[in-house]
């Protein structure tokens, strides 16, 4: 307390140059406080209240989480995304990783430069639009991948349109979309080895999978964990990609949480229902963060 | 030394250098096609955006358009909608959420790099426990508030939310650590203000950090999607992802039209991205951060 005391009535140069210190971080703390926190608290409020469209308020404790949690709409759209995310994240890792080792032994600074710029490249794009090029490409009856599928004889798919084949066609849109930022990662990381280690693999008489196994992949392990955290997350959240071409469809298939909890909140005006969904994202999210700082046993600062 | 190398077989060197260079070949040759693939749906969307609506509409599927000059596309684009104004919009917000981003986070940046007050280390933490916090999770709460505020529906009420962000301030806390000290005490020697320091020192030594954190959050900015789902009302306040869902609201698609209309809107992002590359990439690989 008297330390603040000095912070605000400084008396000396160096107590003037705390009180510095603390009002250059003092806009952001505002920031974060009134954009996030207070937010995240009213969030958590209002999931134990049914608010009337006009604003008025009545406690009603943990039925709207009894409503919320027990609607089937809420659990197939968890479920869903839950499918979305196991078929997005490892492919997406993986590739990337893949094509990270790939450019990293391309010696060629110009090619590898060129190559890493397009995988790079839809990173740049919106979600929206990149979900809608996509949809294009999907197009049961005009869509190139359809043409480019019949010349190895698959008849003509339905993708966005169809019970089966939505989901992984959205995910093939999250992979698209998040593939480059992930090489970039684990590009930066490869180039950070020192050769002296694969030169003693080498002497040693080890084998390209023997370097791979026991050099690279230990080495890019807080890289991979990271990535996979980040992609989780990324994934856990998609919301513009279905919403720009499906919107849930067909028939609820490609339904995700944000997707619900967007719905609830800003088609339906449900708000007490939309901040349990909101509570449940934040908690889910949270749980997944703590995981990563257990593994990393520190928070992933460069 | 001598004797191993005798002891196996003599072309062994000659073929293992050879299959060396074919793993380089097939190596180059994989990634190349995988960068292809992942380069054709900007092709494709390119080159439909050339083509009239018949063409598309062509059984068996043609690559090219009939004319590589058509750029009808485009004109109707602005025609059918205020397209110049979403453009507008998103340039004002995407400039405002860059530049006060800079400033807040470097301010906070130097603060928390340079600095010793009660609860620095705590705050830091706090911040970056922010991350932790979804959007998604306060979106309703900041609805309410915008609207009692009356904000909604406005350029204020679009970039409330994305004026600083958690990677900013990580971004510039790391670069004007680096900063050596003694540069910053010969200022306070001279009898230079805090501030003073911050202008003079400190912003003209992170000049790099400074165009990071710029373009990336200028990207971000451009290519947001919910928050102005949520926020703006009125097609006249639209961003340029909304603007590319106003062509997808009839029947039939026009994809000429629709891929015309994403061609523009990504095009600024592209220009930019291209040309400074090397600071998006440097931001990303600094700090991963942000999904």
């Amino acid at each position: 307390m008297r330390q603040w005391f000095r912070i605000a009535f400084p008396r000396n140069p160096l107590e003037r140059r705390k009180r510095a210190g603390f009002l250059f971080v003092l806009p952001a703390l505002l920031f974060f406080g009134s954009v996030f926190i207070l937010p995240l608290a009213q969030s958590i409020m209002y999931s134990f209240y049914k608010i009337a469209p006009g604003g008025a308020k009545e406690f009603v404790g943990l039925r709207l989480y009894e409503k919320v949690l027990t609607d089937p709409t809420f659990w197939t759209a968890v479920g869903n995304t839950v499918q979305l995310l196991l078929l997005s994240v490892p492919t997406t890792v993986v590739l990337a990783l893949a094509v990270a080792l790939g450019l990293n032994r391309i010696t060629s600074l110009k090619w590898r430069n060129l190559w890493a710029s397009m995988y790079f490249l839809p990173f740049a794009t919106s979600l929206v639009a990149a979900a809608l090029i996509w949809q294009w490409i999907y197009d049961p009856i005009y869509g190139f991948l359809n043409y480019a599928l019949s010349f190895v004889g698959i008849p003509p798919q339905k993708w966005l349109q169809s019970l089966a084949e939505v989901r992984p066609a959205i995910a093939a849109v999250s992979i698209w979309v998040r593939i480059g930022f992930d090489t970039m990662i684990f590009l930066a990381a490869l180039q950070s080895i020192p050769e002296e280690y694969y030169e003693a693999a080498n002497i040693d008489g080890a084998s390209a999978v023997q370097r791979l196994r026991y050099i690279t992949l230990p080495l890019l392990n807080s890289q991979i964990i990271m990535v996979c955290i980040l992609e989780l997350i990324f994934n856990f959240k998609i919301f513009d990609q279905v919403y720009a071409t499906t919107q849930g469809g067909p028939a609820g298939a490609s339904q995700t949480i944000i997707g619900l909890l967007y719905d609830t909140a800003f088609k339906y005006f449900r708000f007490g229902d939309a901040s349990v969904m909101a509570v449940f994202v934040f908690v889910t999210l949270m749980l997944v963060t703590l995981l990563q700082w257990r593994f990393l046993r520190k928070p992933v600062v460069y | 030394m001598n004797s191993i190398a005798q002891s196996v077989k003599p072309d062994t060197r000659e073929t293992r250098a050879t299959r060396r260079v074919h793993v380089r070949w097939v190596i180059m040759l994989a990634v190349a096609s995988g960068a292809i693939v992942v380069f054709f749906p900007f092709f494709w969307m390119a080159v439909t955006s050339l083509k009239t609506s018949p063409e598309i509409q062509r059984v068996p599927l043609q690559i090219a358009p009939d004319h590589w000059l058509n750029l009808s596309n485009y004109v109707e684009v602005f025609k059918r909608e205020p397209f110049m104004r979403y453009l507008l919009n998103s340039a004002i917000v995407a400039a405002v959420a860059a530049v006060s981003s800079v400033v807040v986070s470097s301010l906070a940046g130097f603060g928390f790099a340079k600095y010793q007050f009660p609860g620095r280390d705590v705050f830091f933490l706090a911040v970056v426990g922010i991350l932790m916090v979804p959007f998604q999770s306060v979106v309703v709460p900041l609805y309410i508030w915008m609207n009692d505020l009356g904000l909604l529906d406005t350029y204020a009420g679009i970039v409330a939310p994305d004026l600083v962000s958690v990677f900013g301030i990580f971004l510039m806390r790391n670069a004007i650590e680096t900063i050596p000290n003694d540069y910053i005490d010969a200022a306070r020697i001279d009898g230079a203000s805090e501030l003073r320091i911050f202008f003079l020192v400190v912003l003209p030594s992170v000049k790099p950090a400074i165009a990071t954190l710029l373009i990336i959050k200028f990207m971000w900015s451009w290519n947001e999607f919910f928050w102005p789902m949520v926020v703006i009302s009125s097609p006249q306040m639209k961003v340029v992802t909304m603007g590319l869902m106003s062509f997808t609201n009839m029947y039939f698609i026009e994809y000429n039209l629709l891929t015309a209309a994403a061609m523009i809107s990504i095009l600024p992002i592209l220009v930019i991205f291209i040309t400074l590359q090397r600071w998006v990439v440097q931001g990303v690989v600094m700090s991963g951060l942000k999904g």
